[in-house]
C-alpha cells in the first residue's frame, strides 16, 4: 500500500491546479448543498406549524385555509365532536380562524405582494404555545390593533412596531406586537382580531378553518370519522401536521428538483474538470509510477493510490463548498408559496445529513473523475516508464 | 509552419486533454443556457404581455371579488375599447386530482375579442356562444387531460359548491402564438357560473360579483393613463380597485419569485467560473508542461507578446468549440425534450421554454471572453519568462 502522504504532497506540489480542480468541485458542492438546506428549509417552515394532537376541519373539496369556508353555525358542531379536550371551564379547545390574502407594498421593491392575514379568536395564542411575543405587546382584544410574524417585520409598508396600515379603506389598524412562532409559516403572517378582520373583508357569519385540539393523538381517527359523515356541512379533516405538510409539498419539491438538475449537470463539469487534472497527473508521474513498480508496488495498490488522491481532491474542494454552504444559514429567502399565493420568509437549514449528502456526492465526484486516470496509472509499464517514455 | 498552424498544433498535442476540455466547456456552457432559458421562460410572461391590457382587481386582496356593476362604469372610461370579466373558479378533474391547472368562468360574448391572441377556430366559437354549458381549453391541457372536442367533462370547483359536479362540454381548443398566453387554461361561460341556483343563493339576492375585469384600450401607450383613471373612479365607492396593464401585473407577479430568479441568476454564474477554472487548468497546465520549447522559441527571436499570443489563441480556441458544441446540443435538448416536458406540465409557469436568440449570444460571448480570460495568468506568465529560467527548468 502506497501510503497517502505520496497523494497529500503530490496535490501539495502542483498548488494551483489542485486548488482551480478543488474550487470547481467546491462550488458544485455548495450549489448542492445551498439547494438542499432551502428545501429542507421550506419543509421545516412548513411543517413545524402543525401540532400533532391537533386536526384541522376545512370544507371538503378546499386544498388549503383560503379557499375553505365554514359557517360560523357549525364551530359547535365541530367542537362539539368526541375526542375534543375540554379545559377547566368544561369548553372544548379550538380555534375557529379566518385566512386572507392582503396586497401589501413590499418595501424597497416595486408593486405589491401577497402576505397572509390570519383573523384569530382571543385564545389563538393560548392555543400555540410556540407562539410568543418577543417585542411589544399582545393586541387588546375587541381593538383594531394586530401582531406581525418576527419574519415579515417591517419588510412591507407599515408592518414594523407602531406602524399602521389599511386593513381595507378607512379601516387602519395598529401594529402593537412582533411574533415569534417557533421558526414556522406562522411567522410569515399578520394576526388580527377575527371579528376585526371579518367586518374588513365582508366575510360575515364564516371562518376559514376550525383547529381543536384532541385527547390524545389516537383520537383522530374517530374524531375524523365522525367529521367526515357530517353530510350536512361536507367537513374535510386532517391532522394539523399532516395539513402543513401538503403546503410545503410544491414549493419544496420544486426547489429540490431544480437544486437537483443544477447540481446534475454542475457535478458533470467538475468531474471533467477532476479528470483532466488527474489525467495530467499521470501522465507528469510516469517516471514516478515506474520506479514505484519497480520497486514492487502493485498495479492494484497504485490504481488505489490514484483513486485516493482524487477522492482526497475531491473532498477537499467539497468540504469547501459545505463549509461555505453553511454560511446560506445567515440569508433569508422570501417566495411565494405555491398553495396558498402568499409570500413566507424562508431559510437555509442545514442537517448533518445534508452535508453528508453533499460530501458524499464529492467523494463521487472524486472516485468516477478519478477512475479512468487512475487505470492509465495501473497500466504504466515501469521498463517504458523508467526509460523516460 | 506559421504561427497559427503552431498554435493549433499546441491545442492537438494532447488530444484527450483537449477533447476533455471540449466538453466541459460545452456541458457548462449548455447548463448556462438551460439556466438563462428558465429565467427568461419565466419571465417571458411579463415581457410579452400586452401592453394594451388593463386588469383591475380588487385593491385589499385577489380572493375578493368585484360588483359587476363595475364593468359598465369601465366600459364608459375614455380610451377603453372593450371589456370583459372572469372569476376564478378554482376547478379540478376529480378524476386527477393531482393536476393543477387554471380555470376561468369568463363572459363569453366578450373575453375572446380582449383575448385575440388566443386563436379559437370559427365553427368551434360559433357552437361556444350557443351552449350554455361550453368550455374552451388551450390544446396542451386538452392534450394532457386526454379531451377532444365533443367530449363531456365534469370538474369540482374549491370555490363554487354545488350539490353534485360541475359539467361542461369542450367545444373548441384554442391556441396561441403569443409566447405570454398559457395554453393550459380551462374557460367556460360565465353565465352558467352566475345562473346556478347555489351561486345564487350564496348572493343573498345582491348585485353578483365578478373576479377581475380586463379591458382592451385603443393605445398602448394610454393603459397607464386609464389605471389610474379607473381607480380615481372607484376610489370614493365600496371597493375599490387596483389597475395595472397585464404587463405590470405580470411583473408584480414575478416579483414574489424574484429571490429563486436571482438566485438562479447567480447560479448561472457560478457555472461560468465553473468553466472558467477548467480551461484555466487546462491552459496553465499545457504552460508548465512547455517551458522549455517556450525558452527555446524566446531563444530564437519570438517575443513574449508572440508567447502570449500562443497561449490566449489556445484558449480561445478551445473555448469557442466548446461553446460551439454546447450550443449546437442546447438547441435540441431545451427545444425539444425538457421544453416540451415544461410547457406541457407546468405551461401556467412557462408557457413557452425554448432558447431565446439573447441567450445564445450571451453564451457566446460569454465562452470567449471567459476563454481569454482564463488563459490571462498562463499567458502572463509565458510571456515573462527569463529564457534562462525557461531552459534550465525541469519539468
Amino acid at each position: 500500500m502506497i501510503p497517502i502522504r505520496y497523494n497529500v504532497r503530490s496535490l501539495a506540489v502542483r498548488k494551483t491546479t489542485t486548488i482551480a480542480t478543488a474550487l470547481g468541485i467546491a462550488l458544485v458542492v455548495f450549489v448542492l448543498a445551498s439547494a438542499l438546506m432551502l428545501a429542507n428549509g421550506i419543509k421545516k417552515t412548513l411543517s413545524v406549524s402543525g401540532q400533532s394532537d391537533v386536526a384541522i376541519v376545512l370544507r371538503k373539496g378546499s386544498d388549503n385555509e383560503l379557499g375553505s369556508v365554514i359557517d360560523v353555525g357549525a364551530i359547535n358542531t365541530i367542537m362539539g365532536t368526541p375526542g375534543v379536550k375540554k379545559d377547566g371551564n368544561n369548553a372544548p379547545i379550538g380555534v375557529g380562524e379566518i385566512i386572507v390574502v392582503g396586497a401589501m407594498e413590499k418595501i424597497g421593491a416595486k408593486g405589491v405582494t401577497n402576505v397572509q392575514i390570519r383573523g384569530v379568536p382571543a385564545n389563538a395564542m393560548q392555543f400555540r404555545p410556540e407562539v410568543t411575543i418577543v417585542d411589544g405587546r399582545a393586541p387588546a382584544p375587541g381593538k383594531d390593533e394586530v401582531i406581525v410574524g418576527q419574519r415579515i417585520r417591517g419588510r412591507f409598508k407599515g408592518t414594523d412596531l407602531g406602524n399602521t396600515f389599511d386593513l381595507r379603506k378607512n379601516r387602519p389598524v395598529t401594529v402593537v406586537g412582533v411574533f415569534a412562532a417557533n421558526g414556522s409559516s406562522y411567522e410569515s403572517e399578520i394576526w388580527v382580531d377575527v371579528d376585526t378582520l371579518r367586518a374588513a373583508y365582508s366575510r360575515p357569519g364564516m371562518v376559514s378553518s376550525v383547529r381543536v385540539r384532541l385527547e390524545s393523538p389516537d383520537k383522530y381517527d374517530g374524531f375524523r370519522a365522525s367529521m367526515e359523515s357530517d353530510k350536512q356541512f361536507g367537513f374535510l379533516a386532517m391532522r394539523d401536521s399532516e395539513y402543513f405538510d401538503k403546503q410545503s409539498e410544491g414549493t419544496s419539491i420544486f426547489v429540490g428538483a431544480l437544486g437537483g438538475v443544477i447540481s446534475f449537470f454542475f457535478s458533470i463539469g467538475a468531474m471533467i474538470g477532476a479528470m483532466i487534472t488527474m489525467y495530467a497527473a499521470v501522465a507528469n508521474r510516469q517516471r514516478e509510477i515506474g520506479t514505484l513498480r519497480a520497486l514492487g508496488f502493485s498495479r492494484a495498490s497504485i490504481l488505489v493510490s490514484f483513486l485516493l488522491e482524487s477522492v482526497i481532491l475531491a473532498l477537499f474542494g467539497g468540504g469547501v463548498g459545505a463549509l461555505a454552504a453553511m454560511g446560506m444559514q445567515f440569508v433569508k429567502f422570501s417566495m411565494m408559496n405555491f398553495q396558498s399565493w402568499s409570500e413566507i420568509v424562508f431559510t437555509f437549514e442545514p442537517t448533518p445529513a445534508i452535508i453528508f449528502r453533499a460530501l458524499f456526492f464529492a467523494l463521487m465526484m472524486g472516485l468516477i473523475g478519478g477512475f479512468f486516470p487512475a487505470l492509465r496509472a495501473a497500466r504504466v509499464s515501469p521498463v517504458v516508464a523508467m526509460r523516460g517514455g | 509552419m506559421t504561427l497559427v498552424s503552431l498554435a493549433a498544433k499546441n491545442v492537438l498535442r494532447n488530444k484527450f486533454r483537449a477533447v476533455l476540455t471540449v466538453m466541459g466547456v460545452a456541458v457548462a456552457v449548455l447548463t448556462f443556457m438551460m439556466l438563462r432559458t428558465i429565467i427568461s421562460a419565466w419571465t417571458s410572461g411579463a415581457d410579452y404581455a400586452a401592453k394594451d391590457r388593463v386588469v383591475t382587481r380588487n385593491k385589499i386582496t385577489f380572493v375578493m371579488p368585484l360588483p359587476k356593476r363595475y364593468v359598465d362604469q369601465v366600459k364608459a372610461t375614455p380610451h377603453v375599447k372593450t371589456v370583459t370579466y372572469s372569476n376564478w373558479f378554482g376547478g379540478k378533474d376529480p378524476k386527477h386530482d393531482r393536476e393543477f391547472f387554471a380555470a376561468f368562468a369568463v363572459d363569453h360574448t366578450t373575453y375572446f375579442l380582449v383575448y385575440d391572441d388566443m386563436d379559437v377556430p370559427k365553427d368551434q366559437m360559433d357552437v361556444f356562444q350557443h351552449d350554455p354549458q361550453g368550455a374552451i381549453v388551450g390544446d396542451l391541457l386538452a392534450k394532457k387531460m386526454g379531451w377532444k372536442v365533443g367530449d363531456k367533462v365534469t370538474l369540482t370547483s374549491g370555490i363554487f359548491a354545488r350539490e353534485g359536479d360541475w359539467e361542461f362540454h369542450i367545444d373548441g381548443i384554442y391556441t396561441s402564438k403569443s409566447k405570454a398566453i398559457d395554453r393550459s387554461s380551462f374557460m367556460f361561460r360565465w353565465d352558467y357560473l352566475a345562473n346556478d341556483p347555489n351561486v345564487q343563493r350564496r348572493q343573498q339576492g345582491q348585485d353578483a360579483n365578478v373576479g377581475w375585469i380586463v379591458s382592451r384600450v385603443d393605445n398602448p401607450k394610454a393603459s397607464a393613463d386609464v389605471s389610474v383613471a379607473l381607480d380615481k373612479a372607484f376610489a370614493d365607492q365600496e371597493i375599490q380597485t387596483e389597475s395595472q396593464d397585464e404587463h405590470a401585473f405580470n411583473a408584480s407577479f414575478l416579483a414574489s419569485f424574484s429571490a429563486v430568479l436571482s438566485a438562479i441568476d447567480i447560479i448561472s454564474v457560478v457555472i461560468l467560473a465553473i468553466m472558467a477554472l477548467i480551461l484555466g487548468n487546462t491552459i496553465a497546465m499545457g504552460v508548465r508542461e512547455r517551458t522549455n520549447e517556450y525558452g527555446v522559441l524566446r531563444a530564437i527571436g519570438f517575443t513574449g507578446g508572440h508567447l502570449a499570443g500562443f497561449v490566449l489563441g489556445e484558449s480561445a480556441l478551445l473555448a469557442g468549440v466548446g461553446g460551439a458544441v454546447g450550443i449546437a446540443i442546447a438547441y435540441p435538448f431545451i427545444n425539444l425534450g425538457m421544453g416540451k416536458w415544461l410547457e406541457e406540465n407546468m405551461g401556467n409557469f412557462f408557457p413557452n421554454f425554448s432558447v431565446e436568440p439573447n441567450v445564445t449570444t450571451s453564451a457566446i460571448i460569454a465562452s470567449l471572453v471567459l476563454g481569454v480570460g482564463a488563459a490571462a495568468i498562463p499567458a502572463y506568465r509565458a510571456s515573462t519568462l527569463k529564457v534562462v529560467d525557461a531552459l534550465r527548468r525541469v519539468a
